[in-house]
This record gives C-alpha cells, sequence and structure tokens, in this order.
C-alpha cells in the first residue's frame, strides 16, 4: 500500500501535467428540419405547392413506384478532441436528419417519413467501445 | 520480481508509458449509427414492411428504384485512425524535428440495402461488406 500511493499520485500529476488543452468543433450542412413545419403536412390532404412553400425546395427529388418523392436532409458533424503532450484522443460523429414525402400521381401527400438521427447526438472524445 | 528500489518503480512505469504512447494520435470517424445482424435480425422477408424498418431504424438516406423494385439504403461508416511518430523520441537531443512514423486507418464502410415491392413489403435485405469491424492498430505491414 506505501507502493501504490506515491505511484497513484505521480500517475495523476502525470495526467495533470500533459493535458495540453481540448477541442470542439461542428459543422452542418443544411437547414434544420422543423418539426412544426412537418407537423403542418396532413396526409392525403396537403398538396404538392404546400409542402413547397413549408419546406422549399427538396434536397433531392426521386421517383419511387410511381411517385414523387421529396427528399429534404441535414448532416450535423461534432468533433471532440482531447489534446495530451504524448497522445491526442479524437472522435467525429455525423448524423442526417432525413425527411422523405411521398406525393401520389395527383400531387397529395401520400406518406411522411421524418427521423432525427441528430438530436441528442454529443461531443465525444473517447474513440474506444461504441 | 521484487524491485531494489520501490521509489523507481512510478518513474519506470511513467517512462515506459511515454515512450509507448510518445507522438500518439487515436481517431476515430463515425457516419450514423453502424449497423449489426441483431440491429436488422427483426427484418422478415416478405412480411416487414419499409414502416416498420423506419420505425426502428430511422429513415434510410437513399431511396432509389429498380426494376425489382424499390431499394432503401442505409449508410454508415465507422473509421479508426492511429499513429505513432517515434521521432519525438530524438527531440530532446537532436536540433531539427525527424520523424518516424507508423500509422493506419481502418475504413470500416458499409450499407443495409432493403428491397421492396410495390406495397413497400421488404422481399430482401442484405448488407454490402458484411465487415468485421476495423480495430486501432497503428502497425501497417
Amino acid at each position: 500500500m506505501l507502493f501504490f500511493k506515491p505511484l497513484a499520485s505521480v500517475i495523476i500529476v502525470l495526467a495533470l501535467v500533459m493535458l495540453q488543452g481540448c477541442a470542439f468543433s461542428r459543422g452542418t450542412l443544411g437547414e434544420d428540419i422543423k418539426s412544426e413545419s412537418v407537423a403542418a403536412i396532413k396526409k392525403a390532404t396537403t398538396t404538392k405547392d404546400e409542402v413547397l412553400s413549408l419546406l422549399g425546395a427538396p434536397d433531392r427529388l426521386l421517383q419511387v413506384n410511381g411517385r414523387d418523392v421529396f427528399q429534404y436532409y441535414r448532416y450535423d458533424a461534432k468533433v471532440g478532441s482531447l489534446l495530451l503532450i504524448l497522445i491526442n484522443f479524437s472522435r467525429l460523429s455525423i448524423k442526417s436528419d432525413d425527411l422523405f414525402v411521398i406525393l401520389n400521381r395527383e400531387g397529395i401527400v401520400e406518406d411522411v417519413i421524418l427521423s432525427k438521427r441528430t438530436d441528442g447526438m454529443e461531443f465525444r472524445f473517447w474513440p474506444f467501445g461504441e | 520480481m521484487k524491485l531494489p528500489l520501490p521509489g523507481l518503480c512510478p518513474v519506470l512505469l511513467s517512462t515506459v508509458m511515454c515512450v509507448t504512447f510518445l507522438g500518439c494520435n487515436v481517431t476515430r470517424i463515425t457516419l450514423n449509427t453502424p449497423l449489426t445482424q441483431n440491429n436488422v435480425a427483426f427484418i422478415v422477408p416478405g412480411q416487414t414492411t419499409l414502416a416498420d424498418v423506419i420505425t426502428k431504424l430511422g429513415t434510410p438516406d437513399s431511396i432509389t428504384e429498380s426494376y425489382a423494385g424499390v431499394v432503401a439504403t442505409y449508410r454508415f461508416l465507422d473509421m479508426k485512425y492511429s499513429r505513432i511518430n517515434f521521432g519525438w523520441l530524438l527531440k530532446p537531443f537532436s536540433p531539427v524535428d525527424t520523424d518516424l512514423i507508423i500509422s493506419r486507418t481502418g475504413l470500416g464502410t458499409d450499407a443495409l440495402e432493403l428491397l421492396c415491392d410495390s406495397n413497400w413489403v421488404v422481399t430482401h435485405q442484405s448488407f454490402l461488406r458484411h465487415l468485421s469491424g476495423s480495430r486501432f492498430n497503428p502497425y501497417p505491414f
């Protein structure tokens, strides 16, 4: 035990001395998809023009199963870096929010699919584990 | 083995730590949440609909049409990079900055593809590359 205490102290002091700094960076691509605008879109009621006025032009226009699909997306990237004198740890997490609005041949909304993966995304330093 | 001088142990340990981790970088980049076979075990071809999948996994990154039906794709990336610069060992003794760097990047990119029929029922599902997962390993040889 007499040996352990000085060792622990040395390790703590070393860790404090080696801590050089940390860095946070963030990058986004696209506008935030507002939940209120998405909630205003009603299936079998809302028209293509109304979707365009609520959300603007889609980032991607697809034709699937004989239907038009408007895709809106937004990317969010967060970087956390722990800079030590001898070793640096960094982790970059990128996630996207995607909204698909499926329109039938008459231009009426058939389905709305939204998932916000960026909610709850945190800055992380530690690159190991999950 | 018992060391002759117990006070030497912390010094020895810290020296070993310093030498081992000199000039190290450990970086990880993840795009979306990597999916595994366990995450998609609930998908039963011919029964599960795309809506069921979206409820559990979120929206796909892309939806495209093929002759066989609609293809929904979930893309993800788990990149691991590690680097050691042994040139740091010479810094106290050398007037110039020398580098002896070894590094390695494991690019774990993959995608889950779902093929759906005209009623949005999943008929086939598969991962593109079946990755076993990259590791932090700076040794490039």
